[in-house]
């Protein structure tokens, strides 16, 4: 297994004291908190800053660290634990609370029990990603869920492959997470299994945006149904609808349609159609004609506000 | 098989994290969440969101040291910035449906 240099990882020298120690690891922190900071990398560096004060805070750990280090740090990507070694510190509280590595569960954590000693252990809960159409989220949907579990056995790991159909109740929402119990990785000695945990992702759609439960579609309009009004059909996620533009009709207006938006805890949500005015990309010499008779016969300045306000 | 929306007691939630239902109760006063179900503590049911704020505030005490009072805002600031995150995603994504190239 690779040794781990907590010292290196913290930029300290094996002789900096707990206080200084603490300066470091708190400087790091604050730089790498996955709450702070958004990406696998600074997660990564975080787990491994937090790991290395996770030892270097105690003082039997780190008397233990100091000893492993001059034992196998040497030899940083082959290390050996020395035979039948075991923690003082094993089983003891952790002050972080995310995944340890190899060599920490190897040398502070007491690793796998096996055989007829084994505790009973819950098996781990399984999160996967779920994309879901917005239509889905209407009616409880039934979706095929495929992954891969971790078997431990023997004081190994294999994994399993498996494959279910999950029911999402309806009104699921964008980052929501969803609980299959019992479907997670089996447990060890008789423990429990996990739970599979489906969080989902909302598939963005080519004509609606999601708004909290209400959904926004942009209607393209020709200027003559804006200034005229018109019956015009917009799709919905449960169909087709005719949607009334009243005469006089602006480019940006908003029209709510009851009741069309998404399925939610609390109700259903709305339908927002967004008027946008679309000029036609070419004109004949006829239509450029009533267009230069419009201008000459309609009494209209947009920027007239200019006037007053420069 | 039949999937549900995670709820998490506040009872589950301090087996789980290891702490005494009075610490969920100070993350409740300083409005890190609200409990879906209950009245009590023992009562006391969070969605999956407010589980996940809480579990952000433990692991921002444990791993940074902050006292709650500092969490309490950190914790404001941070739903806050994941709300005008989303809002402004809505709304670019809006103003492209709008905009001409």
């Amino acid at each position: 297994m690779e040794f781990k240099d907590y010292y290196q990882i913290l930029g300290v020298k094996p002789d900096t004291d707990t206080k200084d120690i603490k300066a470091a690891y708190r400087k790091l922190a604050r730089k790498y908190h996955p709450d702070l900071n958004a990406g696998d990398e600074a997660e990564e560096k975080f787990k491994e800053v937090a790991e290395a004060w996770e030892v270097l805070r105690d003082d039997t750990r780190r008397a233990e660290y100091d000893e492993l280090r001059r034992y196998g740090g040497r030899r940083p990507s082959d290390f050996e634990p020395p035979p039948g070694w075991r923690s003082a510190a094993e089983g003891e509280t952790h002050h972080f609370s995310g995944d340890f590595s190899e060599f920490f569960n190897s040398m502070f954590g007491g690793g796998f029990e096996q055989g007829s000693r084994a505790r009973p252990m819950r098996g781990q809960d399984v999160e996967i990603e779920m994309p879901v159409f917005l239509e889905e989220t209407l009616e409880d949907c039934s979706k095929p869920v495929s992954y891969r579990l971790p078997v431990y056995e023997r004081g190994g790991v294999r994994h399993m492959d498996k494959s279910l159909k999950v029911t999402i109740p309806a009104g699921t929402m964008d980052g929501e997470r969803i609980r299959v119990k019992g479907q997670g990785a089996p447990g060890m000695g008789d423990g429990t299994p996990g739970d599979l945990y489906l969080h989902i992702r909302l598939v963005p759609h080519p004509l609606f945006d999601v708004e909290g439960r209400n959904l926004t579609i942009t209607v393209p309009v020709t200027p003559w149904e804006a200034a005229l009004g018109a019956r015009v059909v917009v799709p919905t996620l449960s169909g087709r609808i005719n949607l009334t533009i009243a005469p006089g009709s602006q480019s940006g207006q908003r029209l709510r349609i009851r009741g069309k938006g998404l399925v939610g805890k609390l109700g259903t949500g709305d339908l927002y159609a967004i008027l946008k005015v679309v000029m036609p990309k070419n004109a004949s010499a006829e239509v450029q004609a009533l267009w230069r008779e419009l201008a000459e016969k309609a009494d209209f300045d947009p920027r007239a506000e200019w006037e007053d306000a420069s | 098989m039949k999937g549900a929306w995670v709820r998490v007691s506040a009872m589950e939630f301090c087996e789980c994290e290891g702490v005494h239902h009075n610490v969920v109760v100070e993350l409740v006063e300083l409005n890190i969440a609200t409990p879906v179900e209950g009245e009590q503590v023992q009562d006391w049911v969070f969605d999956d969101a407010g589980a996940r704020w809480l579990r952000k505030a433990l692991r921002l005490q444990r791993e940074l040291e902050l006292d709650w009072i500092a969490i309490g805002m950190l914790i404001d600031l941070m739903r806050e910035r994941e709300q005008l995150r989303r809002e402004n995603a809505g709304l670019q994504r809006a103003l492209a449906r709008f905009l001409v190239d």
